[in-house]
């Protein structure tokens, strides 16, 4: 599968809410999207091109933006892709795809917890790798390091 | 006790002269002279003689000496030479910690014996890098041993945070979580460190007064 069949099939489904598909070294290609139509995407990505592995959800923090991006596997064409798509940083937020791909449960709770985008309709948005109560986002980068004695303070009896 | 015991009764009878003066009253009992040492001669005694001597005996030893000089010493040359730690591993210091009770340097010739439930342990090793994420497991388990319990921190990354002192994630220093006796440095530390803090830890408990 190339991005040229990934564009082809995904037009129709998505129109302009598909921003693109361009070439990414080892997958069938990386798709940019529209976050209005994240769970369109997600649907027709799983259920008619046959993606139905997720293998991992991502975010970066871009400073002006926020990216959050889904590396999908296909048994049937043995290739990864790459979804992607842009969030602004003043509210970063994007529909989950736990009800396509369950697996996306703490994927996406990790990349909440670490660059804070919110995943609308998630299941169990919780802490996963920090303890309860955690209020930072220790992967954005407007996070400093802490002094062990601030850090302490700050999230102690939590 | 009961060893003496058993030889008690495995004694040919003595003779009735020799068992009227081992349960004579117990004034009459020779006790050494050496100051401090409590020792009581107890000559071929039957058990049912044996166990009421040996109870008065200990009991006016008691009242003239005081009952944690008597005592004390004893719980605590129990406690060093039976240290259980829990059977915990965080990290790679793990790794040394099982190579320290395998059988190059067999740490169970001082009494140390892993454990799997904290509830029989009264030594925690915190062998390996502490998380905010597992600090109040930590916590925990600290709290479910019983009275005595000690804490030895094994490793950088337990005594202070190790390379990770400044994450966000790492506790730096378990000492914020726990009250640690004996801290062994080292990344990781051999098992060889891991038994000399072991030992340091036993003289800790050899000097306990409390």
């Amino acid at each position: 599968m190339q991005p040229e069949d990934l564009s082809r099939l995904l037009a129709p489904k998505l129109g302009d809410r598909l921003r693109g598909v361009e070439p990414f070294v080892g997958t069938a290609g990386r798709v940019l999207f529209d976050r209005a139509g994240a769970l369109d995407l997600f649907r027709a990505v799983h259920d008619e091109l046959g993606f139905t592995h997720l293998s991992m959800v991502g975010g970066i923090d871009w400073v002006d933006h926020r990216e959050v991006f889904y590396v999908v596997w296909s048994d049937a064409a043995r290739q990864y892709a790459i979804l992607s798509t842009d969030v602004p940083a003043d509210d970063p937020r994007v529909e989950s795809a736990s009800p396509v791909w369950p697996s996306a449960n703490w994927h996406e709770r990790e990349t909440w917890e670490m660059v804070d985008v919110t995943f609308d309709h998630h299941p169990d948005i919780r802490h996963l790798l920090m303890p309860d109560g955690y209020t930072f986002h220790p992967l954005l980068r407007s996070f400093k390091l802490h002094e062990p004695e601030e850090l302490e303070v700050k999230t102690r009896h939590v | 006790m009961g060893r003496l015991t058993a030889a008690a009764t495995e004694l040919p009878v003595p003779k009735p002269s020799a068992v009227a003066a081992a349960v004579a009253p117990l004034a009459a009992i020779p006790v050494l002279q050496e100051p401090g040492v409590p020792f009581i001669e107890i000559e071929a005694l039957r058990a049912k003689e044996f166990i009421p001597a040996a109870k008065e005996a200990l009991s006016s030893m008691i009242a003239e000496q005081g009952q944690s000089k008597l005592i004390r010493p004893m719980f605590n040359w129990a406690s060093r030479n039976s240290l259980f730690p829990l059977h915990w591993g965080l990290a790679c210091c793990a790794i040394e910690f099982a190579a320290a009770f395998g059988a190059r340097w067999d740490a169970e010739r001082f009494g140390v014996v892993p454990r799997s439930s904290p509830r029989q342990c009264d030594l925690l090793i915190v062998n390996g890098t502490v998380t905010w994420k597992v600090a109040h497991k930590l916590i925990t388990l600290y709290e479910q041993m019983p009275e005595p319990k000690w804490v030895i921190a094994m490793g950088n990354c337990a005594t202070g945070g190790g390379p990770f002192r400044t994450a966000y994630s790492v506790v730096p220093g378990v000492d914020k979580l726990v009250p640690v006796d004996v801290y062994i440095a080292g990344c990781p530390p051999r098992p060889e460190a891991l038994l000399d803090g072991i030992l340091r830890l036993e003289q800790l408990i050899r000097e306990r007064k409390e």
